[in-house]
């Protein structure tokens, strides 16, 4: 009963049955239509024992479609038409006027005048320096105290933080007892200038200066040994000494 | 010290004034030698440099000790300051834990006798060799700073209290076990709430650089109370609702536990002599909270931050008063 109940009402759409009762004779392509989109339905004997298995759906399903009647539907159907969203505002023409032609150009002029009138900002970089940070991280020295004492004792916190590697220390206990530094390497080409060795150093004498300016023509001059570093503190002692300074405990 | 004083003398000559006389000179050399010293060779110097700029009221404080223990007083503060500075000068955890490991290890190095080559260590070893200081408390300033570096703010007043025990109050253990008065429970007592006061007040000073470190000092259990918002208070700082309110309270923790440190010092009737010079540390909390007080309790008013010009007179006049 479903087969034939699918044959009379659905099977084919209502547009093909309608060409078939007007157009007796069938062409080419509906027949071609009807076999690729429908079994062959007109066929199928209801009675029939059918033993393959149906690859049709047994109810009827609605047509997602919308229909024939959108088929139909023309230019002048088009919803929204009837509302012009530019009716009130400037013309294309005025638009380009405006953004390509006059006032921008103006505005743009009237800029360049200000800065005309304004002191340059440029410095004149080997002659003129821009302002630096206290906290600024640059080259490193190893400082002394004012006595004129090292005050490394190659505990090797600065060694043990660096992130890069770049610090070697070996050390020997000295006669008087005091461990001191025999060598204190760093690698300026492996460091990242992170300061942890700075911040480690419980006596504040590993430290960054506020030089940046020692570019070096060859590479084996960027490695630094203990000699270079003191020099680098004695030269800057007294810029260290007032960047090392804290107004009172915080805690 | 030496070009100044060529220059000084050189402009003597020309003006054809009369030569400074010699006890004046040596008096200068004196006041000079500080700065030009230093080292482990001179740790007393390096000590006292340090605490004069870092903590000038310790300083002014240290000028009332007995000129034997000076020194030495001098020598824990600046054990003190560094150890509470080390917060401050490191970016990460790690690299804090190490500085509190190399002073653990100094610690040791004190106690078998070969202090490690840092000033500080020096003077504490000698400090501890002529005042025979129990270690455990210098042991115990450095656990909380320790212990202060995982944790930086506090959630309640009680944990907050008792981090200020373990820092401040037992830095007052170590001066009265300096002035060998440790054996004096009553003495002791009032110490940890100085202590406690003290470390509130420190807090409450440091609380518009803590703010623009983006750190809440106050407990949240008292800006909780009040509604204050952190971040309105990083922002926006004296003007953040509520935070009047919360300094007020914060404060008047600290006022409730200096009080208490004076009516005990009150019921033992004379503070002797030689503790006067350790009870002095509550001059400069008081005086403090005075002024928070006229500044209506705005921590973050400008004049706070700035060092009164009363605390001298007021340190002078209380030790020859004998009141705190």
């Amino acid at each position: 009963m479903s087969l034939l109940r699918a044959l009379v009402t659905a099977g084919p759409s209502a547009r093909v049955v309608a060409t078939r009762v007007a157009a007796p004779r069938t062409s080419a392509l509906l027949a071609c239509r009807l076999i690729s989109t429908s079994p062959c339905r007109h066929a199928v004997d209801p009675h029939a024992k059918r033993s393959e298995p149906h690859d049709y759906l047994p109810e009827l399903i609605e047509p997602r479609s919308p229909g024939i009647k959108t088929a139909m539907y023309t230019a002048a159907d088009e919803p929204g038409t009837d509302f012009d969203p530019y009716k009130d505002g400037p013309s294309a023409i005025d638009k380009a006027v405006h953004l390509f032609f006059f006032t921008e150009i103006i505005r743009g002029m009237w800029i360049v005048m200000e800065q005309f009138f304004r002191p340059p900002y440029t410095i004149m970089y080997p002659f003129e320096k821009g302002p630096l940070s206290p906290r600024f991280r640059g080259e490193h020295a190893l400082r002394r105290y004012p006595s004129g004492e090292e005050r490394c004792i190659a505990c090797k916190l600065c060694e043990a933080i660096c992130p890069a590697q770049a610090i070697t220390i070996e050390s020997e206990a000295r006669l008087d007892g005091s461990r001191r530094t025999t060598r204190y390497d760093i690698d300026m080409t492996k460091c990242i200038y992170c300061g942890f060795c700075q911040e480690a150093c419980p006596v504040d004498a590993i430290v960054e200066t506020q030089n940046q300016e020692f570019s070096t023509e060859t590479r084996e001059e960027l490695m630094y040994n203990k000699e270079k570093l003191l020099s680098n503190g004695d030269a800057a002692e007294a810029e260290i000494a007032a960047n090392l300074q804290a107004d009172h405990v915080y805690r | 010290m030496f070009p100044f004083s060529a220059r000084r003398s050189s402009w003597f000559t020309r003006l054809k004034l009369p030569a400074p006389d010699t006890a004046l000179a040596v008096h200068r050399r004196q006041l000079t030698t500080s700065v030009a010293e230093g080292g482990t060779q001179d740790a007393a110097s390096y000590c006292s440099d340090l605490v004069r700029k870092r903590d000038y009221e310790s300083f002014l404080i240290s000028h009332f000790w007995p000129r034997e223990l000076r020194e030495h007083f001098i020598a824990l503060r600046a054990f003190y300051v560094e150890l509470a500075s080390v917060q401050e000068a490191v970016s990460n955890i790690t690299i804090g834990k190490m500085r509190m490991q190399f002073w653990r290890d100094a610690l040791k190095g004190i106690a078998d006798g070969r202090p490690p080559r840092h000033p500080i260590a020096a003077a504490l070893a000698r400090a501890s060799q002529a005042a025979n200081l129990p270690t455990y408390h210098l042991k115990r300033i450095i656990d909380a700073r320790d212990a202060e570096l995982d944790t930086p703010t506090h959630m309640t007043l009680d944990s907050l209290t008792s981090h200020a025990e373990s820092t401040s109050s037992t830095f007052l253990y170590l001066q009265l076990s300096l002035l060998s008065l440790s054996a004096s429970t009553a003495l002791s007592h009032a110490a940890s709430h100085l202590g406690v006061a003290q470390g509130i007040t420190t807090l409450l000073r440091a609380l518009p650089y803590h703010a623009s470190q983006g750190r809440m000092v106050i407990p949240a259990e008292i800006t909780a109370r009040h509604g204050v918002s952190q971040e309105e208070v990083f922002r926006r700082g004296g003007q953040a609702k509520g935070i009047d309110d919360a300094v007020f309270d914060f404060a008047t923790a600290a006022n409730v536990n200096l009080e208490t440190c004076t009516q005990i010092l009150r019921s033992e009737g004379r503070v002797p002599g030689r503790a006067k010079a350790a009870f002095l540390n509550a001059v400069p909390t008081r005086l403090y909270l005075k002024r928070l007080e006229a500044a209506n309790f705005d921590a973050f008013d400008p004049t706070l931050q700035v060092r009164g010009w009363q605390l001298p007179w007021r340190v002078w006049s209380s030790y020859y008063r004998g009141q705190f």
